[in-house]
């Protein structure tokens, strides 16, 4: 005791020490720690929350994700059979539409053989007479220098009953 | 140079001592900051705030990571020792410690320094030591129960090897408060007397190399002190083999 009291040791330093310390300790707790505490611990909480949350946006996500690409293939597959079809509806449109102008040409072609050959026989016709009226032409040229006019009148009237017969066959 | 603190004045037969005022001081700073950080506290924090949280987070995680779900009775006491160790320590490197001297009544023919840091007083380290060590043993009651408690250190197994371990265990709290008070008493008092003795000596320069050493000091025996409190907590606290 003596070896401490040349230290300096006086027991109302002593026990005011120890009271301060342990009015300061409970000041500590009930002011600091414990407030401390409490908004590490919220924080902490808030942060494994958040945690969660963006565990369960990544699983949200993925199955976004997913949906996506199950609708993307969805929609290509719906596009393809589109094509398909629309691809077959234009061949036969096109089908279609050859066969008819082929049938239209042929029509056409048929109409202009048709206008082709009365214009013929018109032709035909014209072109007969005329090689009629030409033909007794040169007869009656012929014939009016070697016959008299009797006779020239008799194989007139004969040849011209002849042509008539034969025009007339 | 004297290793004992000096009395100021009486109150009620109270001696005030200039180691009791720097302790009132430090107690102001620490209630001042604990007012700061209390007005301020928030889900985002400041920086002052945040150096806070750092050491509460600290010395929370270290008592868990030692003492597991004891950690919650353990921690506040350890974070005081150091919170109080520290202030004390740290505040006795602002000027005005050991350099404001003067004459009192009680001192009567000697000059007597107004401040002189709280921790180079015997009566505080002391106080905690006893404080550190009857809290020790507060909570090993608490915590294992009187039975198991005595059995630390009262055996009746046949060995008389367990008696002497018994009475080894009741010596090594004796050791205990011994080693904690002086080892924190020597390292403040020697780091004063040789910044006074370096003042004395040369003041311009000279003293300042060892007063960053003692601001290191005055760091690792807070920490000394709080980790050594916390180990032997967990020890106590925890159930004898």
């Amino acid at each position: 005791m003596e070896i401490i009291q040349k230290f300096g040791f006086e027991i109302e330093s002593f026990l005011f020490q120890i009271v301060n310390f342990l009015v300061m300790a409970f000041v500590l707790k009930k002011f600091l720690y414990v407030p401390l505490k409490k908004i590490l611990d919220e924080r902490k909480y808030k942060i494994e929350q958040s945690l969660l949350e963006s565990d369960i946006a990544k699983i949200v996500l993925e199955n976004a994700k997913q949906e996506k690409k199950r609708l993307l293939l969805e929609a290509k597959n719906s596009a393809d059979v589109l094509t398909k079809t629309a691809k077959i509806s234009i061949a036969e449109a096109k089908e279609k539409a050859v066969a008819e102008t082929k049938r239209h040409s042929e029509q056409i072609l048929d109409d202009a053989k048709q206008r082709a050959a009365a214009e013929f026989k018109i032709m035909n016709n014209q072109i007969e007479k005329i090689s009629i009226d030409v033909s007794r032409k040169i007869v009656l040229r012929v014939l009016s220098d070697l016959f008299s006019d009797d006779e020239k009148q008799k194989l007139i009237s004969q040849a011209l009953k002849k042509i008539d017969e034969k025009i007339k066959n | 140079m004297q290793i004992k603190p000096d009395v100021l004045f009486l109150v009620v037969n109270f001696p005030v001592t200039n180691t009791i005022i720097a302790t009132i001081i430090s107690d102001i700073v620490i209630i001042l900051f604990i007012l700061v950080v209390n007005r301020t506290i928030s889900l985002k924090p400041n920086p002052l705030q945040n150096a806070t949280e750092l050491i509460v987070d600290y010395f929370v995680k270290t008592t868990k990571e030692i003492a597991g779900e004891r950690a919650s009775f353990i921690y506040p006491w350890v974070l005081s020792f150091f919170i109080l160790i520290l202030t004390s320590n740290l505040i006795a490197q602002l000027p005005g410690f050991e350099s404001i001297i003067f004459k009192t009544s009680i001192s009567k023919s000697h000059k007597v320094s107004f401040l002189k840091a709280a921790s180079s007083d015997l009566n505080l380290t002391l106080a905690f030591a006893v404080t550190s060590v009857v809290l020790t043993h507060y909570l090993s009651i608490r915590c294992t129960g009187i039975k198991a408690y005595f059995a630390r250190f009262i055996t009746f197994r046949v060995f008389p090897i367990f008696l002497f371990v018994g009475i080894l265990e009741f010596s090594n709290e004796i050791t205990k408060i011994i080693s904690f008070s002086f080892r924190l008493f020597g390292n403040i008092s020697s780091g004063e007397k040789i910044i006074t003795t370096m003042y004395n000596i040369f003041s311009f320069g000279l003293p300042l190399p060892f007063m960053l050493l003692e601001l290191l000091v005055a760091i690792i025996q807070a920490m000394i002190f709080a980790m050594l409190t916390m180990v032997f907590m967990h020890v106590m606290t925890d159930k004898p083999h």
